[in-house]
């Protein structure tokens, strides 16, 4: 949304001024009819460690009235969580624009490094809401949980109902035989764990033993997969309604449980206690998404998945682990999640497993 | 040294956290001073009991070893490199070296798991359910009193 700026006393001085100054040519190339850009605001977003996330404001005149216009700035960073294609990203977030599942506006993906240096999309700012778990469980969100945890799933279904030929993402991501989604994502993690690990994980081969010994059911339909699709990685308003889904890097074509188990992680109960993402019960979760996907949650196979989902999220915090030990990421989230979620995650394999008590 | 490291450490954290993190200029700085406190507090949970884990749970899995083999196992060699690590020691108490011999034996524990996995006798289920009696105590002695779960 373009709107004059009425007030000049919120204006901060960008504390980048090379990202700024680089940013607001950038704004020049791709808005021709805007002169005099100017960066007001520059805003490193913390969390978002696949990825550098700034909010940035920007000023510039068109014809004749002056304008202030709010984005985001995703940029490839050093090193990161994962490696992710900032295309597929980018992609999805188009592919979703004016439909249930609500995302913010991309604008524009830029591959040329001359501009920031390194690669980067830009999305439309959605102002006024939380994303973190912290701040949904306090007041005043935490009034909202119940509805916000309705939504989520309901969102979830509609990402699984999606159809991903007519959104445009069949030509865009990886193919995948319905019989086939699994032996593709447990391999992928796999590999992740055997590159990155930085000392053995025995939890989490035992669990992929168990995964091959115990294949589920082929999908029931080819969907969008999110990826990482957990409180946390959407925007609420201050009355509680889900505004935009983010974090899409991880997206891809799959078994649509896969993003159902991702999202029920013992991980994500962040109120600590059983309820899935610290919104909602896991068989009312459950029932939402099957309503809202058209799709059955078959138990065996959905069990499956959540084990899967724990051997993918110790990937992660084993990658992080090992961008931080590194030296190319030093945000400390990287040493948190190795630190805190290894363990977290290994506990969540041998619960799904029954193996804790 | 004094003051003790998990104190000095717990205190640089409250310090961080309470009054040199919030004086930071903007939000991304704040936060990132707020996860660096919780990473010494974590780092003070850990000084005190970091030896003592690692040597305990060498010996744990030396023991389980111990008796694996004791019983019998199929694989020679196998067998033979189970029998080698039940019979070391930990001949120091730094910690990268009790870390370091953790790991080859958490890396042998994997492939003793695998093992036990193919083959059906009731003997082997019982080492598989040593096994993963041995794992969930891992999991106790890595816990954090901080972490989610």
């Amino acid at each position: 949304m373009i709107r004059p700026i009425e007030d000049m006393s919120s204006v901060q001085n960008p504390a980048n001024p090379d990202l700024a100054a680089s940013f607001a040519r950038y704004v020049s190339h791709r808005v021709p009819e805007a002169t005099d850009v100017r960066v007001l605001r520059l805003e490193r977003i913390h969390g978002g460690a696949s990825r550098e996330t700034w909010r940035v404001h920007v000023a510039f005149d068109a014809g004749g009235e002056l304008q202030e216009r709010g984005f985001v700035l995703r940029r490839d960073p050093p090193g990161s969580l994962i490696e992710t294609d900032r295309a597929t990203e980018f992609l999805a977030y188009r592919a979703f624009q004016e439909s249930a599942v609500p995302v913010p506006r991309a604008l524009w993906l830029e591959e040329d490094p001359r501009w920031l240096a390194r690669p980067f999309f830009v999305m439309e700012e959605v102002t006024g809401c939380e994303s973190s778990p912290q701040a949904l469980l306090a007041p005043p969100l935490a009034a909202h949980l119940e509805h916000v945890g309705e939504q989520k799933w309901r969102i979830l279904g509609a990402i699984a109902r999606t159809d991903p030929e007519t959104a445009g993402l069949a030509a865009r991501l990886e193919a995948v035989a319905p019989d086939a989604c699994w032996q593709r994502e447990l391999a992928r993690w796999e590999r992740v764990l055997d590159e990155d690990e930085l000392c053995p994980q025995p939890i989490g081969r035992a669990a992929i033993r168990w995964l091959r010994r115990h294949p589920p059911p082929p999908a029931q339909r080819i969907s969008v997969v999110h990826g990482d699709f957990r409180t946390g990685n959407f925007l609420v308003s201050p009355d509680g309604t889900i505004r935009a889904v983010l974090d899409w890097e991880m997206c891809h074509l799959g078994d649509p449980l896969e993003d159902l188990a991702w999202s029920l992680n013992r991980i994500w109960r962040w109120a600590r206690d059983d309820r899935a993402g610290g919104l909602l019960p896991v068989p009312r979760a459950v029932a939402i998404w099957e309503e809202a996907s058209g799709l059955r949650a078959d138990p065996a196979a959905l069990r499956w998945w959540e084990l899967f989902a724990s051997v993918k999220g110790l990937g992660i915090w084993v990658s992080s682990a090992k961008e931080f030990a590194d030296g190319a990421n030093h945000d400390p989230v990287l040493a948190f999640t190795g630190w805190w979620l290894t363990n977290s995650q290994d506990r969540a394999i041998l619960e799904t497993l029954g193996r804790l008590a | 040294m004094k003051p003790d490291v998990d104190r000095t450490l717990q205190l640089l954290a409250q310090s961080l956290l309470l009054e040199l993190g919030p004086g930071l200029a903007n939000d991304y700085a704040q936060k990132s001073a707020l996860l660096a406190a919780l990473l010494l507090s974590s780092a003070a949970e850990e000084w005190d009991r970091a030896a003592e884990r690692r040597a305990e749970e060498n010996r744990a899995l030396r023991e389980l070893f111990r008796a694996v083999t004791e019983r019998g196992v199929e694989d020679a060699a196998l067998r033979d490199r189970l029998d080698a690590a039940a019979r070391a020691t930990d001949a120091s108490l730094r910690v990268s070296e009790l870390e370091r011999a953790n790991a080859e034996l958490r890396a042998l524990l994997i492939e003793l798991h695998a093992h036990v996995e193919e083959v059906a006798t009731p003997d082997a289920r019982e080492i598989e359910a040593r096994i993963w009696d041995e794992l969930r105590r891992s999991t106790e002695r890595r816990r954090l009193s901080m972490q989610p779960f």
